[in-house]
């Protein structure tokens, strides 16, 4: 794994904003996330959290601002007479090397067995010897605790198992910082603790991450910094106790209130209600 | 009926049959090549090429083959294309085929999921490696019973090559039915000649179909191949 | 080499086999589509004799060129002592082959059909005739006519075809004149011009009725 200093700055997004259309998603994001600083993503659904990650890693094109990944400008080249132009794909493959992505629904290859997931950009990117990726494929499954999966299909792998691959997958090639959009919202409940336990794994070790997550309690663990946004704005950051006990502002009160409400068991009025 | 006339003439007609084996495949390859070429670029390209294309296609979709054929042949010399009946013929199937083909692997490009395709660049992968690694392996056992329908409508134009004069199948037979005035025997052989192509062809498909969803342990439903060969035949 | 007045000369007899083509094809496409529907309900039929005859003529019609079909009829029909115009047997080979077409597509339209509205029906005290022409029919055909419109572009295409057997429709025409002109590439290239008028109209009508059809189910 790459190891970047505390100090250094490895992602970072400077006014930018993003439209579909007519509909303004983003505007204005200022972020920067440190090395080894691990940022959760929360807000309300269709504030713009998707979005917001995948133009980090230009998966979608941002219109104003810029995106820097370890200094270097993403998706855009800076022209003769200043105008930007969209980078050539073997430019933005490599300004984003170090940037490894984990997506709601796994994407997994479903004709690769789990380990020719994992060799499969060691062998075609990093032109890897076959045994060799074999090798360090079977260190990070080990690492997820899939070891014994290796051969398997993807298919016959449950959701969290699923997960924990496709995070192997994105960790073989040893990225700096490693972007989760809701890694677990698309599992049963009693999966989603494994693939957690994972990412805070990985967390403790020292790995850059920007996670978007509807799982408050996760955030407040493991993250150094939340971020509440909103209707395309970072409305509210700052470390999770801070912003949990006590936001600044009504919209994110209201959004933990919610968050609260949907998730508790025994209702204040002693009265049994499961929700 | 004296089917003599057949096994008198058998060295022409196995003759006529490797033609038209020949040009089948032939055209096969020309017209999946260029398909596949067509519907990568549709993937990737501008507005303009886009367009392009889709105007290629939809001519090629309206106008006859024998029309196109013809266009080849006799229209070709006019500019300076000046090609055998032979070349005519695998070109012109090639075209023909390709816009059909290019359908079929455009619906097969579809059907693979976005994120699969994301996650594949977010980890370094060119557009070619993507398309030949993740894209194509997976759609091919959707797209297959599309591709086997094409085959067989595509093995069943190869007679109107006759009309040009290339000695295929039906050119020879139809030869040998009016020098000898065995039209009913010679019509016959046809008829059954084609008819066992298709067939076999058709078999062909179906076991590499449960073949290939038996690799992947996924029965996919496969890609209508009606809705993409609708327009194909002639 | 690009002489506007010939082409100019030659556009009326373009026009007359743009017309021949036509005709033809509608003729073909009426006896076809009658022809497609007696098949179907063979192949429907309760019946496995009928059914397997159904199948065999649709398998036959199907699995053998239109070409080499229309070479039969047109070299056949006389040796077995019926004298009929060029034309007509052209047109009678359209028709049969087309008809195994209608009949295939006719049968998806019918099999979709939910079984619990043709029960719904038998509740309500309509008898099979009522439910066949009342309930089925209108369904049947409203979902397969993009599908049916299609087949008519494939039709008029193949209609090319009869051009073998001498009949001036407009690929014959075209070759005529591009014979006696020399003007090869000009008036094959106008014939062309012509089937794109025709079947691009019908395709964008197909199109507009899948969508409208699409809608209307959503
Ligand atoms: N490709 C797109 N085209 C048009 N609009 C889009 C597109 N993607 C997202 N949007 C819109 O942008 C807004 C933000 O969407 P986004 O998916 O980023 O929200 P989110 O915060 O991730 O929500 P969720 O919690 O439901 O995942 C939404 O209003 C959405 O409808
Ligand atoms: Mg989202």
């Amino acid at each position: 794994m790459t190891q970047t200093s505390q100090q250094q700055v490895v992602l970072e997004a400077r006014g930018m904003s993003k439209q579909f259309g007519d509909h303004r998603v983003l505007e204005d994001i200022n972020l920067a996330v440190k090395g080894s600083e691990v940022v959760c993503l929360i807000g309300p659904s269709g504030s713009g959290k998707s979005t917001l990650l995948r133009c980090l890693a230009f998966l979608e094109a941002y219109d104003d601002g810029d995106v820097f990944v370890e200094g270097e400008l993403l998706g855009y080249d800076r022209g003769a007479n200043g105008r930007r132009l969209r980078s050539r794909p073997a430019r933005l493959r490599e300004v984003r090397r170090d940037m490894g992505m984990v997506f709601q629904q796994f994407n997994l290859w479903p004709h690769m067995s789990v380990i020719d997931n994992v060799m499969e950009a060691l062998v075609r990117v990093r032109g890897m010897k076959r045994d060799e990726a074999r090798r360090l494929a079977l260190e990070v499954l080990d690492k997820v605790g899939l070891p014994e999966k290796a051969d398997v299909w993807p298919s016959r792998l449950s959701g969290g198992q699923q997960q924990r691959v496709a995070i192997a997958r994105s960790l073989a090639m040893s990225p700096a910082i490693m972007l989760f959009d809701e890694p677990t919202s698309a599992l049963d409940p009693e999966l989603v603790g494994e693939v957690l336990q994972v990412m805070k794994q990985l967390a403790e070790e020292g790995m850059t991450m920007v996670i978007v997550t509807h799982e408050m309690g996760f955030a407040a663990q493991a993250a150094d910094r939340v971020i509440f946004l909103d209707q395309g704005h970072i409305l509210e950051q700052g470390v999770p106790k801070q912003l949990f006990r006590a936001p600044r502002t009504e919209r994110l009160a209201q959004f933990l209130q919610n968050y609260l409400q949907r998730n508790e068991i025994f209702r204040d009025d002693g009265k049994e209600g499961y929700r | 009926m004296d089917f003599s006339v057949l096994t008198d003439h058998l060295p022409e007609i196995a003759h006529g049959f490797l033609i038209t084996l020949l040009s089948w495949f032939g055209g096969i390859m020309l017209g999946a090549i260029l398909g596949l070429l067509i519907a990568i670029i549709q993937l990737g390209a501008g507005r303009w090429v886009r367009a392009g294309l889709r105007v290629y296609i939809e001519i090629v979709r309206a106008t006859p083959f024998l029309v196109q054929l013809f266009l080849l042949y006799y229209g070709g010399p006019a500019l300076g294309l000046r090609l055998s009946p032979m070349a005519a013929g695998l070109i012109g199937l090639g075209i023909y085929g390709s816009v059909y083909f290019a359908e079929i692997f455009r619906t097969g490009f579809l059907s693979v999921p976005r994120g699969q395709i994301e996650a594949a660049h977010m980890l370094g992968m060119s557009p070619r490696t993507v398309i030949r690694r993740i894209q194509l392996p997976q759609m091919m056992v959707l797209i297959l019973p599309a591709l086997t329908n094409f085959t067989i409508v595509l093995g069943k134009e190869t007679p109107i090559l006759s009309i040009i004069t290339v000695p295929e199948l039906t050119f020879v037979l139809t030869g040998i039915g009016s020098e000898t005035f065995a039209y009913v025997e010679t019509l016959l052989a046809l008829c059954v000649g084609y008819y066992l192509m298709a067939e076999f062809c058709s078999r062909l498909g179906q076991r590499l179909e449960s073949r290939m969803g038996r690799y992947l342990g996924q029965q996919s439903s496969g890609i209508s191949s009606e809705r993409n060969t609708a327009g194909a035949r002639t | 080499m690009f002489d506007l007045a010939i082409l100019q000369q030659g556009l009326p007899l373009l026009i007359a086999g743009l017309w021949n083509t036509v005709w033809l094809s509608a003729l073909g496409l009426i006896l076809g589509f009658m022809l497609g529907v007696i098949v179907c309900s063979l192949r429907l039929s309760g019946r496995l004799a009928l059914r397997r005859l159904g199948g065999a003529y649709v398998s036959i019609f199907r699995g053998i060129p239109l070409l080499i079909q229309l070479l039969f009829i047109y070299y056949l029909l006389p040796r077995i002592g019926i004298e009929a115009p060029a034309w007509v047997a052209a047109t009678a080979g359209l028709a049969l082959c087309c008809g195994a077409y209608f009949a295939e597509i006719l049968r998806g339209g019918f099999i979709t059909l939910p079984e619990g509205q043709i029960e719904a029906s038998r509740l309500l005290g309509l008898n099979e005739w009522q439910i066949l022409v009342r309930i089925r029919m209108p369904q049947a055909l409203r979902s397969t006519l993009p599908a049916l419109l299609n087949e008519v572009i494939l039709l008029i295409k193949a209609s090319s075809l009869i051009s073998v057997v001498g009949i001036a429709e407009l690929t014959r025409s075209a070759q005529n004149l591009a014979a006696s002109t020399f003007m090869q590439l000009q008036f094959y290239m106008a014939a062309a011009a012509l089937y794109c008028v025709v079947n691009m109209t019908l395709a964008v009508l197909a199109g507009r009725m899948e969508k409208r059809f699409e809608e209307a189910r959503a």
